[in-house]
């Protein structure tokens, strides 16, 4: 199976009939692609998606939980899973689901987000329990942030919105029959669906509205009153700062610039031990992964690929003392996926490397 | 097991170390802790497959619990999550296990300040449950930190026969009922739950007050729980309130029981009844199932001495003197020398000394000049402003086949023992 550009406009033809609130017309040309394409996961996300927009709860959670069986490696069927259970008010299961979303993918942020509102929501309704409250009073559900689109790149210059995920450090690796047919290295990848990071932007690069954003404010704990549920809109992540060209002045800018290159460039080159010595010993692995656990991981994820291609643009560095802070967007293609994620390094000074010390990704 | 803040050595995010803090009043115990689920026989059932059937057993519940804030006090709070969250499911009606499962949540996603560290709103309109929660909490764990040495027993009981099986002690400081059993060795300590008392505390003396009486009790009867209220949950054991001393005392009420839990309550707090001793159904199922009614004496204690048999052996022996010196006088046939042992305030229900005599007489005369033998005999000694003893025994002359059996109360004036009530049970 080949991606072309076709296939590409029909996910970009069903997402804009999403936005136009055509939903039927939507699910119509979502099902004729599926005809052909069964498995193919960008598409049967959307249709998920579309299901979920009409009011057909239990026909989307039967797209996204299969979704989930045939491509478990991806976080963001799990993350809308918990979205319409919770919607529901199945928590336990909303909980499960991105546990799973997390697990999948560690610095999966609006999985997080999400997770965070659901703990909150079992635990008031523990202390409910606990405190022998009507349960009416602690009935506000929390809502929780869909994600509309897999695989949605930030396009330069855009800022991301709360929707769209951004799938890092390291995307999940493909499984699928897709990755049978590798593409020539230039060529659009198969699986997901998405723009090469500098090709022409095709599918997804028209943000969604912040209108069809399904996320209310996620940090609002759904607490015993009836009052949270007044935040109106998509939390507007902060905005990066207009990343201008890194000025290099400073020495001290010039070791992290490099120690952050030689990670990139270890990393890009399979060089598993240069790759792993470029964290600390203060490094705290995300998720509850102890460091060995997250090295072999790491071991394991780098070393399974054939060709790792890892690209920083708009280095940004600032130098506090013995700590630095390296800010930029990371281009990461291995094998068929190619992902694109504003990335946060921290470092600091250790005797005379600079050492990573947290790595996040930044919305 | 080390409960040292060493633990908090552990690459913790603030949030948990916050809870680690936060817990750290019930966490400082938890080598007690480990040694109470070491202790209860029940404790063993911890690791079969069906959480049900541990939910349903006694004692198994606060083993649970304890074991969730052992964990939480050695830093793994994700397998703490995992056993509140299934303890909760196992029993939702147990509020402490939905508390301790809500701040686990809640850790997930702030720090936690405090045991119990609910959004505010809830917690000032529950303000007075929570407090309630917490102080159950705080007594569970430290009965559990405080649990008496092996093989101590409470000062109370000086001598149980061997026709007494079984023997209860409450303790209400630590909202704790101890339960023994009688060996041809002594006491052993079977079991200990935790129990509510009366609102307005003990020292119960008028009816209404809201208090749990102190004393030295016996369980009057076993109630069938299909005759009672859903409020009692899995059963009843009524005790003799008011007893003797309480009835010359003056004090009044009644109807002071033993019972459980209803049904939306796996406990209630440690200050909770009209006076009665409650305790979680699974822990009176099992209090049921095994106590006598009539021979199990229940002591109630603000709060409880323990000492080897031993020491209480030695206590014991003025008080065993007079007991034989009584029976003595009674064998040679002397009715004034009888009478000597016998306050002047002498009641035997109702009757005056003076009008008790006769009976007193008439016992004596059947006796023709045999050896009396005090058999099974029973002692329990209760101090408070006065330093009494009941006693229980049979009384049998020597060659006759049946006597009676006979409860005595005495109090101690000066350095003699003296009999301020006697009568047939």
């Amino acid at each position: 199976m080949m991606l072309s550009v076709a296939h590409a406009d029909e996910y970009a033809d069903v997402s804009q009939l999403v936005r136009n609130g055509k939903l039927a017309d939507a699910l119509t040309k979502a099902d004729q692609y599926l005809a052909t394409k069964p498995r193919d996961p960008q598409m049967r996300f959307l249709k998920g998606v579309i299901q979920r927009d009409s009011g057909k709860t239990s026909d989307a959670i039967s797209t996204f939980t299969r979704l989930t069986e045939d491509y478990p490696e991806l976080p963001e069927p799990y993350n809308n899973l918990a979205v319409l259970y919770a919607g529901q008010s199945q928590f336990d299961k909303a909980r499960t689901a991105l546990e799973m979303a997390i697990r999948t993918n560690p610095s999966y942020t609006t999985a997080h987000e999400n997770l965070g509102d659901v703990y909150a929501k079992l635990a008031s309704q523990a202390y409910g329990k606990a405190l022998q409250l009507d349960a009416s009073n602690t009935a506000v559900a929390p809502k929780l942030a869909l994600i509309r689109e897999l695989f949605n790149p930030a396009a330069k210059g855009q800022r991301p919105t709360a929707a769209a995920a951004l799938p890092s450090p390291v995307p999940a690796q493909s499984t699928t029959a897709a990755v049978a047919a590798a593409p020539p290295v230039k060529a659009p990848p198969t699986l997901p669906a998405q723009a090469p990071v500098k090709a022409p932007p095709t599918l997804t690069t028209t943000p969604a509205p912040s209108t069809t954003v399904a996320a209310a404010a996620p940090t609002v704990p759904p607490v015993v009153a009836a009052a949270p549920a007044a935040t109106p809109a998509a939390p507007t992540p902060t905005p990066q700062p207009a990343t201008a060209p890194a000025h290099m002045a400073a020495n001290g800018n010039k070791e992290v610039e490099a120690a952050v290159r030689a990670w990139a460039h270890a990393w890009a080159s399979k060089d598993v031990k240069g790759y792993l010595a470029s964290y600390g010993k203060e490094f705290d692995p995300p998720g509850n992964a102890n460091r060995n656990a997250w090295e072999e991981e790491r071991r394991q994820r780098i070393t399974s690929k054939s060709k790792i291609s890892v690209k920083l643009e708009n280095l940004n560095i600032s130098v506090n003392g013995n700590k630095a802070v390296a800010k930029f967007r990371q281009d990461y293609k291995a094998n068929e996926l190619a992902v694109s994620s504003r990335k946060a390094l921290d470092l600091v000074k250790a005797g005379e490397r600079w050492v990573i010390v947290r790595e996040s990704v930044v919305n | 097991m080390i409960c040292s803040p060493l633990t908090l050595r552990y690459s913790l995010s603030s949030s948990l170390q916050t809870v680690l803090r936060a817990t750290a009043v019930v966490l400082a115990l938890c080598a007690a802790c480990n040694l109470a689920l070491a202790a209860k026989p029940v404790a063993k059932q911890n690791t079969a497959p069906v959480a049900q059937q541990q939910a349903d057993s006694e004692g198994v519940a606060e083993a649970r619990l304890i074991e969730v804030y052992t964990l939480i006090g050695k830093g793994q709070n994700r397998e703490a999550l995992a056993k509140a969250e299934q303890l909760a499911l196992n029993l939702p009606h147990f509020q402490l296990a939905q508390l301790v499962y809500g701040d686990l949540l809640a850790a997930r996603t702030r720090a936690l300040t405090m045991v119990g560290d609910v959004p505010e709103a809830m917690a000032r309109e529950a303000a007075g449950t929570l407090s309630e929660l917490r102080e159950e909490s705080l007594r569970r764990v430290r009965a559990l930190k405080e649990r008496p040495a092996a093989g101590l027993i409470p000062t109370q009981f000086l001598q149980l026969s061997q026709r007494t099986k079984h023997a209860i002690a409450v303790d209400a400081s630590r909202s704790r009922l101890y339960l023994f059993e009688n060996t041809a060795s002594g006491l052993n300590l079977v079991a200990d739950y935790y129990i509510s008392v009366g609102k307005a505390g003990t020292s119960k003396t008028a009816e209404g007050d809201q208090r749990t009486p102190l004393g030295i009790y016996y369980i009057t009867s076993n109630l069938d729980r299909k005759s009672l209220k859903e409020f009692y949950g899995s059963g009843a054991l009524p005790i003799n309130y008011p007893n003797i001393l309480d009835a010359k005392r003056g004090k009044t009420g009644g109807g002071i029981w033993l019972h459980g839990t209803p049904p939306n309550q796996f406990s209630r707090p440690p200050l909770a009844t009209d006076g009665c001793v409650v305790l979680a159904n699974p822990d009176l199922d099992h209090i049921i199932r095994t106590v006598e009614v009539r021979s199990t004496p229940v002591v109630i204690s603000p709060q409880l001495q323990w000492v080897s048999p031993n020491s209480s052996r030695g206590e014991a022996k003025p008080f065993e003197d007079a007991l034989l010196a009584w029976r003595n006088a009674k064998t040679s046939g002397d009715i004034n020398q009888v009478l000597s042992f016998y306050t002047s305030d002498f009641s035997s229900n109702g009757k005056s000394l003076a009008q008790w005599t006769p009976t007193l007489r008439s016992e004596m005369d059947k006796m023709q000049g045999r050896t009396i033998q005090l058999k099974d005999v029973s002692y329990l000694r209760w101090t408070d402003s006065a330093d009494t003893m009941v006693a229980t025994f049979g009384e049998v002359a020597d060659g006759v086949r049946v006597g009676w059996t006979k409860r005595q109360y005495w109090i101690r004036q000066g350095n003699h023992w003296k009999i301020f009530f006697e009568g047939v049970l």
